[in-house]
Parts: C-alpha cells; sequence; structure tokens
C-alpha cells in the first residue's frame, strides 16, 4: 500500500518535472496549469443537477434557463480561472536568508502579460501568501515566507502558485521549481563562558600580547579599523598609523574558531559561532571566522557578518543540484526525511 | 535577523486560521436574500419574514462590531423557538410551499452562524436554490429579471469574497459578470431551446396553501362582489378568428345546481383524482378560425374556463359533460389550453331523465314565500318559455338596481331582493331568477364564470380579469335544451355589453378600494398604455419562454428538416455541450499559442544556450547568463562582446518590470544579437580554427 503510494508520488512528481522544468522564472501556459473545481464547485454541480430535476419534475422552464445560465457560467468561469493564471510570470528574485527554524523570506517578482492576474496565492507547505494582483502588462513584488527546519541550503521543490478568481468554484494552479536556494543560518545558541574568558582582557594584556606576537601583521590604518587596534605607540614615535593583524592565529579573540570547542557536537559548534558573530555584530568588534577548510579574514560590519553566518550556514553541505526532485530545508522535507530513516 | 525580514505585499496567512468573511461579500450576499425575498412576500408568513429581516440585521450588525453574535447555546434557543412557530404555522401541511418557507427559515437561521468562507458558500448554495423555487411561485418577467437580478448580486459577492482587496471590485465585478454571460449567452439560448423536456421523474402535486382569488364553487350573495374589487388577471384568450362581440363573452366555468340555504353549490362535489403526469402546455401550431387558446394564471383547481359549445383541442383539458372543462390536474401554474367552438355539435336534446329533472328542481322546503306565489302565478299563467320572458321582462321594466353596495338581505333574501331592496348584484340576481323558474317549475341552474374581457396591447388578445366574473341562469326548456339566460342583461345591459366599467360609471364604485390598480384609473390613457404594454411583454414571455414545455418543443422541432424527436434532442444536447467545451477549448489554445509567440524569448535564449554547446562551452544549469557569457568569451573571444550584452540584455528582461511592448522588442534585439554571434563565430572559425573541446 505504502509502496504503491510511493510509486505513485515519485511518479507524479517525475511528470511535474517534465512539465516544468527546474528554473527561477516560470511562464504559465496551457502547457503547466492544472485546473480543476473545488469543493464548493463540486457541490455547485450537484446544485446544478438537484435543480435540473427540479425543473424536469416541475416542468418549469424558468428553472431550466436558470440552469442553464449558471452551468455555463460554470464553464465560462473555468476559461476565466485559467485565463488569470495564464500568461503569468514568476520570477524568485531574490531566495532569503534567515535562522533556521524561522519562515526565511523569499522574494518573488509576479508579472502579468495580457491578462491581469487576480487573487494570486503563493504556497510553500504551510505558508501562504493570498491576495496579489496584478493588473494586465505590470508586476508585483511580493515576499513569501518559506518555513526553514535545519541550517543549510533552503530550497523547497515546488513553490504553488493558485487562483481561484472569479468564483472560487474552480482553482487554477501551477509550481515554479526555483534552482536557486536561500540560506538558513545555524540557531545561535549561546556559547560557554571558557570563550568568552580568551576574548576578555584589558587593554594592557591585549597590547603585551600584540608586542609578543611574532607573527602579527603590521599594516597602515586604514578606515574602519577600531582605534583599540591602532598601534599607538608606534604613531607616537613615528607619526604613523599602524594597525596590528593576526594571521590565522588560533585562539586569539579576534578568531572565532570551529576547534574551541572540543568534543562538541558540529550543529551546536556552529550554533555557538554563530552566536559569538551576533554577538561581535553588536559589539561592532573586528573578528574572523576560521571552519575546517574554510576561514574567513578578521573584519568588521554587517556585510562580514552576513559572509561569516552564510558560511556557518552552508559548512559541509552539498548546494541542491537541479535534477533532485526534492525540498531542501524546508520542514516538510526534513520530516521526510526523518520518516525515511525510520522506515 | 530582523533586518533580513522583508516587506510584505499581500496578506501572509500563515497564522491567521479564521477566515473572516469581508464586508462588501455580506453586503451583496444580504441584498440578494432581500431580492429572493420580494416574490415570496405576500405567500410567506409576517413573522417569518420580520426573523429573517431581524437575524440577517443581527448578522449585518456583528459585521461592523456592533453586537455580538450569539454564542452556541442562544443560537440553539433562537432556533428551536423559529422552528417550534414554524411547526404551529404549518400544522402538518407538507406541501412545496412550506418546504419553501422552511427554505427560507433556514436561510434565516443560517445568518447567525455565517463567520467563515464555507458558510458563505453554503448560504450561497441555499440562495441560489432559493431563487429556483420562486420560480415555481412567481414566473412574470419582472419577477425573473427580479430573480436573476439576485443571481447576479451573489456572483458579485463571491468575486468580493475572493478578492477582498480588489479596488473598484463593483464595477470590474459587474463588467466581468456581464462579459461572461454576453459570452455564455448563445450556448443557454441553445440548450434551452434543445434540452429534451421530459416528462416528470415523478409526481410532484404542487398545491400552494394560498388563498388564490377568483371564482370558487360555491356561491353566496355577496361573493362576486368580492372580486368585481379585483382587477388581477384571470386569463388571456387569443383567437384563431374574429373574437366574439362582447355581449357573447360567456366563459363558463362551473355549474351550480344545489340551493342549500342561501348557498348555490355543486350537489356532486369532483371526486379527488389524482393528479396526473401531465405536461402543462396545450396546443401546437397555428389557430383554426374557430379555435382559441387560453393562458390561465394558477387557480389550483381543476376547472377550465369556455364558450359555449367548444370542444377540447389539447390534451391537458377534457370534456367534463355539460358543456364544461376540465384540466387533468389542478392549475397550480399558469396554464395554457386550446379548445374549438362547434356550433354544430350541439349538446343533446333528449329529455331529462325524470332524476336529472328532479336534481335541477330542488329548492328548499321553505323560505321565500313571496318568490315562491309568484312563480305559482306565473307557472299557471304561461307556458315556460314565457315565464322566462315574463321574469326578464319584469327585471327590466321594474326599478331594479345592479350595483356594487348592495344592502345587506339576511332572511328571505330572494323575497327581499325581488319585492323590497331591488339592488343587488349579477349573484344575487342569478340565484333569485334560478329560485323562481325552479318554484314555477322550470329545470335550472346557476352558471358561474366570468363574462367579458377587454383587448389587450395590440388586439392579439382578451384579457378577462378578476371583475369579469359573472354569475348567470341556464334554463331548460323543451326541444331547446339548456338556454342562457342573464338576468344582469336585462337589469344593466351595459354590463354585458361594455363591461363592470361602464356598468358602475355612475355610481363610482368601480375598483373603489384598489388604489394601485391601473385599471382603476381608466381616464389615464399614458398609465393605461403602459401597463397593456407590459402585459403584452409578460404575454409573449408566459407564451414561448416559461410555457416552453414538450409539446411547444416537439413542435418547433417538426418545423425543423429531418425527424427530430426526444432521441435526437438528447443527441443534440449532448453535442451542444461538447461543442460548447470545444470552443473554450480552441478560444485557450489559441491563447496559448499567443503566449507561445510571447514567449519568443525563451526560443532565443534556448538558441544561445544552443549556440554556447556547439561552441564548446557546456551550459551549466542555475548559472547566471553573466557567468555564461565570460566564460564563451573567454573560449571563443571573437564573441566576447556580443555575448556580454546578449547576457546584459537577458538579465536587464529578467529583473525589470518587463510590459508587453518591451517583451517583443527585447526578444527582437536578442535575435538579432544571436545571429551577430553566429556570424562571429563562424569567421573566428575561418581565421582562427581552435580545436573544440569535446
Amino acid at each position: 500500500m505504502g509502496m504503491i503510494k510511493k510509486i505513485i508520488k515519485r511518479r507524479w512528481s517525475n511528470w511535474i518535472g517534465r512539465r516544468i522544468p527546474r528554473a527561477d522564472a516560470q511562464v504559465f501556459s496551457q502547457k503547466n496549469i492544472f485546473i480543476l473545481p473545488t469543493g464548493a464547485g463540486v457541490v455547485f454541480g450537484v446544485l446544478l443537477l438537484i435543480m435540473l430535476i427540479t425543473g424536469i419534475n416541475y416542468q418549469n422552464s424558468l428553472i431550466y434557463l436558470l440552469t442553464f445560465a449558471l452551468g455555463a457560467l460554470f464553464v465560462g468561469a473555468m476559461h476565466q480561472t485559467h485565463r488569470n493564471l495564464s500568461g503569468l510570470t514568476l520570477t524568485l528574485v531574490q531566495a532569503g536568508e534567515g535562522e533556521a527554524g524561522d519562515d526565511v523570506p523569499f522574494r518573488f517578482r509576479v508579472s502579468a502579460g495580457k491578462d491581469s492576474g487576480l487573487a494570486i496565492l503563493l504556497a510553500v507547505e504551510d505558508s501562504k501568501l493570498e491576495g496579489v494582483h496584478v493588473p494586465s502588462g505590470q508586476s508585483r513584488e511580493v515576499v513569501l515566507p518559506i518555513p526553514s527546519a535545519q541550517r543549510g541550503y533552503l530550497r523547497p521543490d515546488r513553490i504553488r502558485i493558485e487562483t481561484r478568481f472569479p468564483f472560487g468554484l474552480l482553482k487554477a494552479w501551477s509550481w515554479l521549481r526555483p534552482t536557486s536556494a536561500g540560506v538558513a543560518y545555524p540557531r545561535p545558541v549561546p556559547a560557554p563562558e571558557v570563550l568568552s574568558q580568551v576574548e576578555d582582557g584589558s587593554d594592557a594584556k591585549k597590547e603585551a600580547k600584540v608586542a609578543g606576537q611574532e607573527n602579527a601583521d603590521l599594516r597602515p590604518w586604514r578606515e574602519g579599523d577600531m582605534s583599540q587596534r591602532v598601534m599607538w605607540k608606534r604613531f607616537a614615535r613615528s607619526g604613523q598609523m599602524v594597525v596590528a593583524d593576526w594571521e590565522g592565529e588560533q585562539g586569539s579573540p579576534h578568531w572565532l574558531d570551529f576547534n574551541a570547542f572540543p568534543g562538541v557536537d558540529t550543529e551546536l559548534r556552529l550554533s555557538y559561532l554563530a552566536w559569538l558573530v551576533a554577538e561581535r555584530l553588536q559589539q561592532g568588534a573586528r573578528f574572523g571566522l576560521n571552519l575546517p577548510g574554510e576561514a574567513i579574514e578578521p573584519d568588521t560590519g554587517p556585510v562580514h557578518g552576513e559572509r561569516c553566518l552564510k558560511a556557518l550556514a552552508v559548512w559541509g553541505e552539498q548546494p541542491p543540484r537541479d535534477q533532485d526532485a526534492l525540498a531542501f530545508g524546508t520542514r516538510k522535507a526534513v520530516d521526510g526525511a526523518a520518516a525515511e530513516r525510520v522506515a | 535577523m530582523s533586518r533580513l525580514a522583508g516587506f510584505f505585499n499581500g496578506r501572509s496567512t500563515s497564522d491567521t486560521p479564521v477566515n473572516t468573511i469581508p464586508r462588501g461579500a455580506l453586503v451583496w450576499l444580504i441584498g440578494s436574500f432581500s431580492l429572493l425575498l420580494l416574490p415570496q412576500l405576500n405567500r410567506l408568513p409576517w413573522w417569518l419574514v420580520a426573523a429573517c429581516a431581524v437575524l440577517a440585521g443581527w448578522r449585518w450588525l456583528a459585521q461592523s462590531g456592533r453586537v455580538r453574535l450569539p454564542g452556541r447555546w442562544l443560537r440553539t434557543g433562537i432556533m428551536l423557538v423559529l422552528i417550534a412557530v414554524y411547526i404551529g404555522t404549518v400544522q402538518g401541511r407538507f406541501t412545496v410551499d412550506t418546504a419553501a418557507s422552511f427554505f427560507v427559515l433556514a436561510v434565516g437561521l443560517k445568518w447567525l452562524e455565517t463567520r467563515s468562507a464555507r458558510d458563505f458558500y453554503v448560504l450561497f448554495f441555499i440562495l441560489v436554490y432559493l431563487s429556483a423555487v420562486n420560480f415555481l411561485f412567481q414566473q412574470g418577467i419582472l419577477w425573473a429579471i427580479l430573480t436573476f437580478a439576485a443571481i447576479g448580486c451573489l456572483l458579485i459577492g463571491l468575486q468580493v469574497l475572493n478578492a477582498p482587496d480588489l479596488p473598484d471590485s463593483m464595477k470590474s465585478g459587474w463588467k466581468r459578470l456581464g462579459l461572461l454571460l454576453v459570452k455564455t449567452l448563445p450556448v443557454v439560448v441553445l440548450l434551452f431551446v434543445f434540452f429534451p423536456r421530459m416528462a416528470p421523474l415523478w409526481s410532484v402535486p404542487l398545491v400552494s396553501g394560498e388563498a388564490r382569488s377568483g371564482i370558487s364553487d360555491t356561491m353566496r350573495p355577496g361573493d362576486i362582489s368580492n372580486l368585481a374589487q379585483s382587477s388581477e388577471r384571470a386569463f388571456r384568450v387569443t383567437f384563431g378568428g374574429a373574437p366574439p362581440a362582447y355581449r357573447d363573452r360567456y366563459w363558463r366555468g362551473l355549474i351550480l345546481d344545489y340551493l342549500d340555504g342561501e348557498t348555490w353549490r355543486q350537489r356532486d362535489v369532483e371526486s379527488y383524482q389524482r393528479p396526473g403526469r401531465v405536461a402543462v402546455d396545450g396546443g401546437v401550431g397555428a389557430l383554426a378560425s374557430n379555435q382559441y387558446d387560453v393562458l390561465m394564471e394558477p387557480t389550483d383547481q381543476r376547472w377550465a374556463f369556455s364558450l359555449e359549445n367548444s370542444m377540447a383541442v389539447s390534451d391537458n383539458v377534457f370534456d367534463a359533460g355539460e358543456d364544461l372543462f376540465r384540466f387533468r390536474r389542478p392549475a397550480d401554474s399558469a396554464v395554457r389550453y386550446r379548445l374549438a367552438v362547434e356550433p354544430g355539435q350541439v349538446r343533446s336534446n333528449q329529455e331529462l331523465s325524470p332524476a336529472v329533472r328532479q336534481r335541477y328542481l330542488q329548492l328548499p322546503s321553505s323560505a321565500n314565500p313571496r318568490a315562491r306565489e309568484l312563480a305559482d302565478q306565473l307557472a299557471a299563467a304561461y307556458a315556460p318559455d314565457q315565464v322566462v320572458n315574463e321574469l326578464m321582462t319584469r327585471f327590466r321594466e321594474q326599478e331594479y338596481f345592479y350595483t356594487l353596495r348592495p344592502p345587506a338581505m339576511p332572511r328571505d333574501g330572494v323575497d327581499a331582493l325581488l319585492f323590497d331592496e331591488k339592488r343587488g348584484f349579477c349573484a344575487h340576481y342569478a340565484g333569485a331568477a334560478t329560485f323562481v323558474f325552479r318554484a314555477a317549475g322550470i329545470p335550472s341552474r346557476v352558471v358561474i364564470g366570468y363574462q367579458g374581457g377587454d383587448a389587450g396591447a395590440g388586439d392579439e388578445y382578451l384579457i378577462v380579469r378578476q371583475y369579469d366574473a359573472h354569475a348567470w341562469v341556464e334554463v331548460w326548456l323543451e326541444g331547446r335544451g339548456w338556454v342562457r339566460v342573464d338576468p344582469t342583461a336585462a337589469i344593466a345591459p351595459s354590463r354585458i355589453e361594455f363591461g363592470l366599467r361602464e356598468a358602475m360609471a355612475e355610481e363610482g364604485s368601480f375598483l373603489e378600494n384598489s388604489f394601485t390598480s391601473p385599471q382603476r384609473y381608466g381616464d389615464l390613457a399614458m398609465l393605461q398604455w403602459a401597463s397593456l404594454q407590459l402585459d403584452r411583454i409578460n404575454y409573449h414571455w408566459q407564451r414561448w419562454v416559461v410555457g416552453y414545455q414538450g409539446q411547444s418543443q416537439m413542435n418547433l422541432m417538426s418545423r425543423l428538416p429531418g425527424g427530430i424527436g426526444m432521441r435526437e434532442l438528447g443527441y443534440i444536447t449532448a453535442g451542444l455541450v461538447g461543442f460548447a467545451l470545444l470552443v473554450a477549448g480552441l478560444v485557450s489554445a489559441l491563447s496559448m499559442r499567443r503566449g507561445a509567440r510571447q514567449d519568443g524569448f525563451r526560443r532565443v535564449v534556448s538558441g544561445w544556450h544552443r549556440l554556447c554547446e556547439q561552441a564548446g562551452v557546456p551550459v551549466r544549469s542555475g548559472e547566471t547568463p553573466g557567468a555564461l557569457a565570460d566564460r564563451l568569451a573567454q573560449a571563443r573571444p571573437a564573441v566576447s562582446d556580443t555575448a556580454r550584452i546578449f547576457a546584459r540584455t537577458v538579465n536587464s528582461h529578467y529583473y525589470n518590470a518587463p510590459s508587453v511592448k518591451s517583451e517583443g522588442e527585447d526578444a527582437r534585439r536578442l535575435r538579432r544579437l544571436l545571429k551577430t554571434m553566429k556570424r562571429q563565430l563562424r569567421r573566428g572559425d575561418e581565421s582562427d580554427p581552435v580545436p573544440r573541446t569535446p
């Protein structure tokens, strides 16, 4: 039973994959729009049948007329609902970034063709964004929060675009199968005290350490350097503003190091580091990040912070390939994987 | 990471479980409900209308937050109370009428629990069916327009529900709906014409509890003068030839042959017959010169009205004897039937059997001594036909008055009328004359029906109204059979020659209590004209749309080439539905081709991808156009510039708001660039043959 269900599911998903190639932009047309009556539409059909029987039994021409008019309207609505979606282009403009477990905002652009697209709904798993109206020839940017479940790349397999306009009796839908992936940062977990000790310390102590550092890299001051880093003694001597920089120094307060937490689980380490990065950013401190196989030079500022977080997020992860008909990092994807492991 | 939280253009509903109904949608729903109640207003009990108004009003106030919707207990309480009142009102009668009332009650109660979109749809469905139920009771063109307008309101409501924040939703909603209707109209018309009209699947009596105005099967002296206050239409008649003169327009309906105190009734109550499953329309094709079509308003009765010496032509009426006609099922909706006047076929002139003779001589044992005395004198002096003439002469020559305001004559009514008051309406005189004839030994009976009928707009048909209701007498004369005798003709000839309006001109009592009736204002020509025109439209509506039933359809089909029967109609209908779907499919296929043309852009891009592959630069999926162009430029420097421009154009196309106009332009530009690239590659190959990487 489960087996058959799985096979059907896979076939279905392969079939959709053939119809809707993976791309960050998708134009919807006859080829890839699906249309079916909604629950209300089915009930409406039954109602029309009952009305027809009423008309026959009471030999009432006006009930016939009403039934035919509503029936024709239903068929007309099918066309209308289809046209509402057809010609529309959905583009993933920016796959967002956010913390694992949070909803990560993905930015989309919906552009209408000759017909306007009204009451469009975008949905991924249980996150929905409805009531997007795009007049013909125009476009709208919208943000759809996509729930992330774990650190790493976040790429839903399919983003559903749907409309039930005008009467809600029929729904037309299709999917965008994006190539770009968003990123979910590790969820920050406060790092143990041990490390903050290393970072702590008086200016004098630091100075001594800096002075004693053999491989301190001295370079001229440039904008953005912190005043603590300037070698003031040297400035007093020579009048040159020189800043000390350290290269690959482990255990240094300016380096956040993956190896600083022996025995701790990888994900937790990354969470500690994420917390430290956020803390440093708040303090406006200068810091570098050292991960096995990847090091980010010490620097300051939000751009640097984001780069570090991103490195933490995707460390050890493979970027999703286009061929994969799978969701990456969304709640359903993680649950599905867990279920498979159990099975 | 709040700094990364973006902006929202739409409504995110990931955490709003309660989907409330938008205000605009509710307005349309309530509006539609009010419209749909109108056709039923005079049928529904007043408390139900009041309850519906209160419940819908409550829901409306709750929408604006002024009151709260009742909780479950209060709601159940209201429901139980209303249902109890309903059961009390209905008292176990189960008719379509009470079912329709229950339907209205259900809608009323549903208002209190209309919270979600789902409830909205439930109401939508109930209201659609309610509009179908309305058509069972009201089929006039104005009511039909009203009902369709209510359906329109419902559909606007649905549109608002599905796109509540759409600006200008009302105007665009009507426009969208109108376009949709216009597009589907041909299919609707064809379906209406060709859908086979089957016989009812099972028998459905549609007897409403509503009291219809019209004649009844008993006659007390004051009865018909009440009817004379109504200008409601009784029936319309179309003649194949020239209509008979006004004075000959006697529409016979019932024979009352039994005098029970003061009341005339039928001696043999017509036995109940199961309503047949019979088509309501009657008679097809052009009328022969002696035929006439009657389109009768619903009476819930089985009797039909006919001229003297008629014969049934259509199947839905049959000859019930005594030159009367009956329907095969009560006329619970407007019904058309066809009769022919055949003067040659005079009814049997043979003797009345003693039993029948006895029946038409029946009188109560006492009362009205003076009338009996008069009858005895007449009978002693004259032969029966002279007795009749004498009495008519008496009516003509003495001071008898025809009045809508007769005095009360509680005891010995016939005596009081003939000798004291001398004022009465047709029912008084007909009853009194029959009394005298019977007392004189002449078999006689009261006939009730209508007399008269005014021309409708364009003289297409006659309109007979309730105020044309009339009672007269028939007497049996040896050798002549039943002969019509009308005391009213003797007393007030203008009533018979020109109608009640003329007869009452002096008294001024014509329709004196019906202020809204257009007929009351006979001197306002404009009003008369408009009223008749409306009647004509309604007549044709009734005749051709409402009355389009089995036989009419067969008749229409028989005029088409080829024998079209029920089965062929089925095929045609199926074909029509298929054809409509096909057309819809074709239209969308065409628009898809238009879409494909629009998508020339994508074709150019895939052409470029092919070119890259040929040039030995495999396209990696997910690669930006810029990156691909860079790699191409590295591999084939000859096209570097063109490739980069190409990539930039693609980028700007994807990331700028595209317009229909720029779409085509971009594609054209890209095609040119692609051509250039191909040329450059060829030239590059000739001058600088770089081995291609596999």
